[in-house]
């Protein structure tokens, strides 16, 4: 804009000392069909100002009704009739945007997603998924099927189609626990050891369920550090790592009797790729006069 | 979507109502006056100042030309919307509770309060739809509400039938001409109070809002209850939306027990229920009290709702309103696209 109006900041300076008088506002036209307007006017505090806007104008037409339109025109009234044409602030202001989309199961999801703080993770994974219908492979919940009552599920009754289910599962979290237990209709009340569960076919959310679940969680974001000093404390380590995201444990092993650390701790994080990043930068880094060295913990054997 | 927030008043607000093109919005509050605003941007028009006591209720004819205000200085007041200027006040024994023009705006109806020892009536008045014309001072029929005092009323199509509703929960239909009770029909629950009753745009079906928390579509002809939405609070008001199948309700725990009950918030929400498969499909929240008045826009932009917190509400709706659909929706329209294609 500078280049376009040919005006030196210095000129401005000289413009400054003639204080009775105010430069004529500019209108420069600019190349994208905007409009810069520059204006000079005293401030309170007789100090001269500069304002430049940059206006682009947009025609947008509409047709309206003739009634509406001769309405707008009307001469304001009542305790309103010395207010300026548009709104006034006094009266009227805008609130914060609100989010509203219809849905069928809005309940549902608004429960889900105040509770579960995984909720936005758990999204994120399932985008790309579709709700299907175990009846008619239809786009919607099995329960809200129209043909429920007439039509058995695809397949058996019972054997439902293990990745029909994980799409019922998939807009209601808290369900799946629900829907994993019931995986294996022939065993039904039988025990099956965790063991086993996952050499099933169809029950793949069942290993999820079993004490898997602790060490999947572990794997997949956690840190082990070591040459740590005798000296360290849990809390100082989670001081250090939280700078990188959200830290869900920390694990320092001390030695039983002396009570000085061991040398290594594990760090958890609740996002794997907080994670990378912490294990990228503390890599190497010093900490009371050791060199730490961090690395993603492997996985227990 | 981003609200706009009216705040013309002093004192919660009783009655929001659209004008028939839906550019006008006219509120009625506790604080004795009543704000006319533009709905495309939440601009005031102005005020309109005469009555003594709260206003209950506001209506504007079909042509936006005068409106009709019922108040508790015991008065109906008749203004020029585009002046500001009382035209003609009516003098009743009691408060007024609510007013609304028939179809075509050559009557006007009023619903008084019963107190000091007068029964609750509906009254019709002649109206005359100009300016400057004078207004009849006569009543043109009065019909007593001896059993239960009616809380609202309104007119059916074609100005054929006066619908009421009653503290007692029941719907009453009377002859709009000779004021003759032809159905007495209790809809909602026995002695909780009908509060809101609003029209379809033809006038052959309305939905009323009950405190027993439910609302209910109800058919004017037979008095048949076609649809039913229930709640979880005690509703004020619901309305029927235009272009979309909904309806939206809203209420709230009374303002005097608002302190005395759990602090849990979300019952200060307008509910928006499908019209016909009755599930609840969403709720905007925004108000710091209980809904007292939802108006629709009939022309489906937006609706506007006020709140005991003061606040008029005015929400235009955005795409994903309009692009709402239930499955079995889109099938027909995907089906009725199909044989459009196939024919042409």
């Amino acid at each position: 804009m500078a280049a376009q109006t040919k005006h030196d900041w210095a000129d401005d300076e000289d413009l400054d000392e003639s204080k009775d008088e105010l430069p004529p506002p500019q209108k420069i036209q600019n190349k994208d069909g905007s409009t810069t307007i520059i204006e000079y006017r005293y401030n309170e505090l007789n100090q001269k100002v500069k304002t430049t806007r940059r206006i682009r104008f947009i025609t947008h037409r509409e047709v309206v009704n003739p009634r509406v339109a001769e309405r707008k025109a009307w001469a304001k009234f009542g305790a309103s009739a010395k207010d300026p044409a548009g709104p006034v602030t006094d009266t009227t202001s805008v609130g914060e945007n609100i989010i509203f989309r219809p849905s069928v199961n809005w309940r549902k999801d608004a429960k889900d997603e105040s509770k579960d703080p995984n909720a936005q993770a758990m999204k994120d994974k399932l985008r790309d998924k579709k709700v299907k219908c175990r009846i008619c492979n239809g786009e919607h919940f099995t329960a809200r099927c129209p043909f429920k009552d007439t039509m058995a599920p695809i397949g058996e009754a019972g054997a439902a189609d293990p990745a029909a289910g994980m799409g019922d599962d998939l807009l209601a979290p808290g369900g799946a626990a629900g829907a994993a237990g019931t995986a294996g209709p022939g065993k039904k009340g039988s025990y099956v050891p965790p063991a086993l569960r996952g050499d099933r076919a169809g029950a793949g959310a069942g290993d999820r369920m079993g004490g898997g679940k602790y060490g999947e969680r572990d794997d997949f974001a956690t840190l082990r550090v070591t040459n740590v000093s005798e000296m360290a404390e849990e809390g100082e380590l989670r001081e250090m790592f939280e700078r990188f995201g959200r830290v869900t444990r920390v694990f320092l092993a001390k030695d039983r009797d002396t009570g000085l650390a061991k040398g290594f701790a594990f760090i958890s994080f609740a996002d794997r790729n907080d994670a990378v990043k912490a294990c990228n930068k503390m890599d190497g880094f010093g900490f009371r006069h050791l060199i730490l060295r961090v690395e993603f913990a492997k996985k227990a054997q | 979507m981003r609200p706009i927030l009216l705040k013309g008043h002093e004192r919660p607000l009783t009655q929001v109502k659209y004008n028939r093109d839906g550019d006008l919005i006219f509120t009625t509050s506790k604080d004795q006056q009543i704000c006319v605003w533009f709905s495309h941007n939440g601009e005031r028009l102005g005020t309109y100042r005469g009555h003594q006591g709260a206003i209950w209720s506001v209506d504007v004819d079909p042509t936006s030309t005068i409106i009709a205000s019922g108040s508790a200085d015991n008065t109906i007041r008749l203004w020029d919307i585009k002046t500001g200027k009382c035209l003609k006040s009516w003098e009743f024994p009691t408060a007024v509770k609510r007013v609304e023009f028939n179809e075509d705006g050559s009557k006007l109806l009023g619903v008084t309060e019963k107190r000091m020892g007068h029964l609750g009536t509906i009254v019709v008045l002649d109206i005359k739809i100009d300016v400057e014309a004078e207004q009849s001072d006569e009543k043109a029929l009065t019909i007593v509400c001896e059993e239960s005092k009616a809380t609202v009323a309104g007119w059916s199509y074609l100005s054929k039938y006066i619908i009421a509703g009653h503290e007692d929960g029941s719907v009453s239909q009377y002859d709009a001409k000779t004021g003759d009770l032809i159905y007495n029909i209790p809809v909602h629950e026995l002695n909780s109070s009908i509060t809101d009753m609003q029209w379809s745009s033809d006038r052959t079906y309305f939905i009323t809002a009950s405190q027993d928390k439910t609302a209910k579509l109800i058919s004017a002809k037979d008095l048949e209850v076609l649809k039913s939405y229930p709640a979880d609070t005690p509703l004020n008001t619901a309305t029927i939306t235009a272009k979309k199948d909904f309806v939206i309700l809203g209420g709230g725990q009374a303002a005097s027990e608002v302190t005395t009950t759990s602090s849990r918030q979300g019952r200060f929400e307008a509910r928006f229920y499908h019209k016909i498969f009755e599930d609840e499909i969403g709720r905007v929240r925004g108000h710091f009290g209980p809904l007292n008045s939802i108006a629709a826009d009939p022309t489906g932009k937006s609706y506007a709702s006020g709140g005991e917190d003061g606040y008029v509400r005015v929400h235009h709706f955005d795409k994903g309103y309009f692009d709402f659909m239930y499955e079995v929706e889109r099938e027909r329209a995907n089906r009725q696209q199909q044989m459009g294609t196939a024919t042409a």
